[in-house]
């Protein structure tokens, strides 16, 4: 298979097996399911190390806007927490 | 543009789910289900992006260019009836891309190569005048330049830049394994896409991903080797190479 077939379907594993996982737990937070989403598809990411410079760049960038996404849901449970919401 | 099918999965897959997300979520009122569908939507960009970071150049073409380029090289070997196999230097004895020798008398000594081989079709390697070889860059031998870190000596550094280079860059094979035995190496190529041929040029170079694997290997060790044997058995290519001086 493929590295770029077997990334992605490692990818849609991962993301089933998290959200069966957390639906079998009751977990009605979707901020909980996406932010461990994106720490499991940063640390596929990473562990993918044979990629070619060129695709290594181009998910950074895709990594990049997931960790942004991840840091807003971060900085607003901080502030509910905090009370300011 | 259209037709990779990366693309195609990646716009599939984001715009089911950025239609599913807000049903999932306003109308079935269900957070599972709204996650499945924001992991669509993870999975459809990151699709998007490997079709994005895929070379533009049809396999079919990259085929072609590189059959062609080995009908030349095959054209010229048999033309002089060269049959010896190829040596393959490690960068300390070359300039440029990856090399190749192939001796027009006698085996080479690689103990009487003196220098770097220069950028030449016909070189001298040593001080008799027989001590003359034909130098081809060897097939994929560009893509050793691209190597961020230089493979080491041990099976580990040079399994992991072969599996760097065949899986990751060229996305030639599955994955490779080596193992080092005094002065042989034996690699194994799982699921590789170019297969032995029983041609002149083959015997002579070797497959272009034996190519490939005895360049990164001699740079690895930093001593010539050359392909003693290559068979393809059960889905996979086994390749032995032999360390020389």
């Amino acid at each position: 298979m493929r590295i770029y077939n077997r990334y992605l379907l490692f990818l849609v594993l991962v993301s089933c097996l998290i959200d069966i996982l957390l639906a079998f737990t009751h977990q009605t937070d979707i901020a909980v399911y996406f932010t461990v989403s994106v720490i499991a598809y940063l640390i596929i990411t990473i562990l993918f190390i044979y990629f070619s410079p060129k695709t290594r760049k181009a998910l950074s960038l895709v990594s990049v806007i997931f960790l942004a996404g991840f840091m807003v849901v971060v900085v607003l449970k901080v502030m509910e927490v905090l009370g300011f919401k | 543009m259209t037709n990779n099918p990366y693309r195609l999965l990646g716009i599939g897959l984001t715009f089911a789910g950025a239609i599913f997300v807000p049903v999932a979520y306003f109308v079935i009122n269900s957070i599972p289900l709204t996650a499945i569908g924001l992991s669509s939507i993870m999975i459809g960009f990151t699709s998007i992006t490997l079709a994005t970071a895929r070379p533009q150049i049809s396999p079919e073409a990259s085929q072609m260019i590189l059959e062609t380029g080995m009908e030349n090289i095959a054209a010229l070997l048999e033309e002089l009836g060269l049959t010896r196999k190829a040596i393959y230097l490690p960068s300390s004895m070359r300039t440029g891309n990856a090399q190749a020798l192939i001796p027009l008398g006698e085996g080479i000594d690689v103990q009487r190569i003196k220098g770097k081989i220069p950028r030449r079709l016909i070189v001298r390697y040593g001080d008799n005048p027989g001590d003359m070889a034909i130098a081809v860059t060897a097939p994929g031998g560009t893509n050793l330049n691209k190597m961020e870190i230089k493979p080491g000596p041990t099976s580990g550094e040079i399994e992991q830049a072969i599996n760097y280079v065949l899986t990751g860059m060229l996305d030639l094979a599955n994955s490779v394994e080596v193992r080092i035995s005094e002065k042989q190496l034996y690699i194994e190529v799982i699921g590789p896409r170019l297969h032995y041929e029983n041609v002149w040029y083959y015997r002579c170079m070797g497959s272009p991903i034996a190519s490939i694997v005895a360049s990164i290997a001699s740079d690895g060790i930093g001593k010539p080797v050359t392909i003693t044997e290559e068979n393809y058995q059960n889905g996979k290519s086994v390749i032995q190479l032999e360390v020389l001086g």
